[in-house]
């Protein structure tokens, strides 16, 4: 039963995964742009035609595209992501240098989100009316209005040019031994703007929804027959959480999107940075691999999501769902 | 048991209860009838002391002779955790959807009266069968239960309390004929047995006659008629009370 579940998911998980590097792989095609450009690096102009034609038969960048995707698949299904454009190493190698910085960025932010919107939104949607309440509803709005770019802009000019407190970019101290302080410290501007940026709209998540299980029939019911309050307050709970996990799990996505932004902007070297970095020089095969582990982990992320949800919720455990 | 006097209840301007006087007696089965949105439910949310925070109460709710009217939010809920226990109209939708029954038939008793686990366990499975319900029903989740065993299970909540007034709004309302009948069966078995004071609120003039002592007709907020079940239903004096028994027959 279990295993056949696990069994479906991985495959609409690869299904997924083979739909997000298809759509890709033609849109990078489409832009405009030579794709061999990048094998270049600055000697566009003094290669010959012939030479510019050796290069790209030599990475069969003159097949159909759906030749190359399907070359592409095939090879990545085999684990083998390829050769960057650019640098001539592994694919693999570079994702495996740049996947955990990210992720320590985002696991943490997630982390520290989670917490966080978590608190708020249940101080916030247990008193209804409160000024907590009220106070939380603006803030959820202002918070997530705010662009993540132009709070760093402003995060680096106040705290770093002007305070000093903090460098204004990088993961490392350059002249320092690095370690685990010197990484923290770096971290702490890129991290605060990605958790402000998201945290006012998971808090007002759960306490909408803490408020509506408030409001249930069941809750009015122990009330009117002397549950004590707490006992009530940790059923609403146990109800208010199982749509805000599912909400988080649905937005993770949007954690490497800011993530993104906030990398390349505080010189963080992660994939986010990495895609930028490869958009703008043309790297094709760095460009596939990073969206396919960004897809990997956003659909390891999702299973474990669903798994969780299972566990919460009774009604997909004995429902006869899984 | 309850001696109510000019009992108004107010929402900003609107008058839910205009001045309701009436009396529960103890040991009794007392009956309020009247259409949808007469003030029932409000009647006993009053009692309960439950009314939305923008309400405002006025009059006198003696009961044992103590107002219950200007008692604090702790009072309130010390009282109806002591002496009342309310089944309510929808009990599919009277329990929380991710907790087993076990816990929220504790939560509903024996977390009242300070029983332990194991004693708890012992005193609801023996309710539990009298009511013809299996003890799976406690490992089970509310929605693997129908309308009318969940509602049973409010009726074992109510046995297992023995509160001073079962209070009990529409409780059949939602279930079917044949488990209506049965519901109302077990009810007044229940009264027999323990002699509670009973509220019944029912739109259902069968299910009052079958079982009441003593019924209260309301409409818009008051009450237009009362007497014992013979006199209201052979001698209805008020046209609203003419019209509900006419439709009924
Ligand atoms: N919170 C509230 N605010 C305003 N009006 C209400 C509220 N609750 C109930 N009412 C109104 O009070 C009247 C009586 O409602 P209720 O006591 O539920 O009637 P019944 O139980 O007899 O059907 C209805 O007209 C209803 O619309
Ligand atoms: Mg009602």
């Amino acid at each position: 039963m279990i295993a056949k579940w696990i069994g479906k998911r991985v495959i609409m998980g690869t299904i997924v995964l083979i739909i997000v590097s298809f759509l890709s792989f033609f849109i990078m095609h489409a832009a405009p742009g030579n794709p061999a450009a990048a094998y270049y690096g600055g000697n566009a102009q003094t290669l010959s035609t012939a030479e510019k034609e050796r290069i790209e038969k030599a990475f069969g960048l003159d097949e159909p595209v759906l030749y190359q995707y399907g070359t592409w698949l095939r090879e990545a299904l085999q684990g083998n992501l390829g050769y960057s454009a650019k640098e001539g190493r592994p694919v693999a190698a570079i994702l495996q240098e740049r996947l955990p910085t990210t992720l320590q960025l985002v696991v943490l932010t997630l982390l520290i989100v989670a917490i966080a919107s978590t608190w708020l939104g249940l101080l916030a949607g247990m008193k209804e009316g409160s000024i907590v309440d009220r106070v939380l509803s603006m803030f959820s709005i202002a918070s997530s209005a705010i662009p993540p770019f132009w709070l760093g802009i402003l995060f680096i000019m106040v705290f770093s040019v002007q305070l000093g407190w903090f460098p204004t970019s990088g993961m490392n101290d350059v002249r320092g031994e690095g370690g685990l302080v010197d990484r923290l410290y770096h971290i702490v501007l890129p991290l605060t703007v990605l958790v402000i940026s998201h945290v006012g709209i998971f808090a007002r998540f759960l306490q909408d929804s803490v408020k509506a299980e408030n409001r249930s029939y069941y809750v009015q019911v122990a009330f009117a027959n002397g549950v004590p309050e707490r006992e009530i307050r940790t059923m609403v709970f146990r109800n208010a959480v199982i749509p805000y996990i599912n909400y988080i799990g649905m937005t993770i996505p949007s954690f490497f999107g800011g993530s993104i932004v906030v990398e390349t902007l505080f010189g963080w070297s992660g994939l986010g940075q990495l895609l930028v970095k490869s958009v703008m020089v043309k790297d094709f095969p760095v460009l596939m691999g990073a969206i396919l582990i960004i897809g990997v982990v956003v659909v390891i992320c999702l299973f474990m999501i669903d798994v969780l949800m299972i566990c919460l919720n009774p009604r997909l455990r004995r429902g006869g769902i899984v | 048991m309850f001696n109510i006097e000019n009992l108004t209840v107010r929402i900003n301007d609107k008058y839910l209860i205009k001045g309701m006087t009436f009396t529960v007696p103890k040991g009794q089965i007392t009956a309020i009838i009247g259409e949808s949105g007469s003030g029932k439910s409000t009647t006993i949310s009053a009692l309960l002391g439950i009314l939305p925070a923008q309400a405002t109460l006025e009059g006198t709710i003696f009961f044992n002779g103590r107002d219950l009217i200007d008692l604090s939010r702790d009072e309130r809920l010390a009282l109806r955790k002591k002496h009342f226990f309310t089944i309510f109209q929808d009990a599919t939708n009277s329990f929380s959807p991710t907790l087993k029954m076990k816990q929220q038939l504790y939560s509903l008793t024996a977390l009242r009266l300070g029983h332990k686990n194991e004693a708890f366990l012992a005193k609801i499975k023996v309710i539990l069968k009298d009511l013809n319900l299996s003890e799976d029903v406690l490992e089970s989740y509310p929605f693997e239960l129908s309308g009318g065993m969940l509602q049973r299970c409010m009726l074992a909540c109510a046995l297992y309390n023995e509160p001073d007034v079962l209070m009990a709004d529409e409780p059949t309302s939602a279930l079917d004929m044949l488990h209506q009948q049965e519901f109302i069966k077990r009810l007044k078995k229940l009264h027999t047995q323990l002699g509670t004071t009973v509220l019944l609120i029912t739109h259902d003039l069968g299910v009052a006659a079958s079982i009441a002592d003593f019924i209260l007709v309301m409409k818009n907020g008051e009450i237009v008629e009362r007497g014992q079940v013979a006199e209201i239903f052979e001698q209805p004096k008020h046209l609203y009370t003419k019209r509900l028994v006419a439709n009924h027959f």
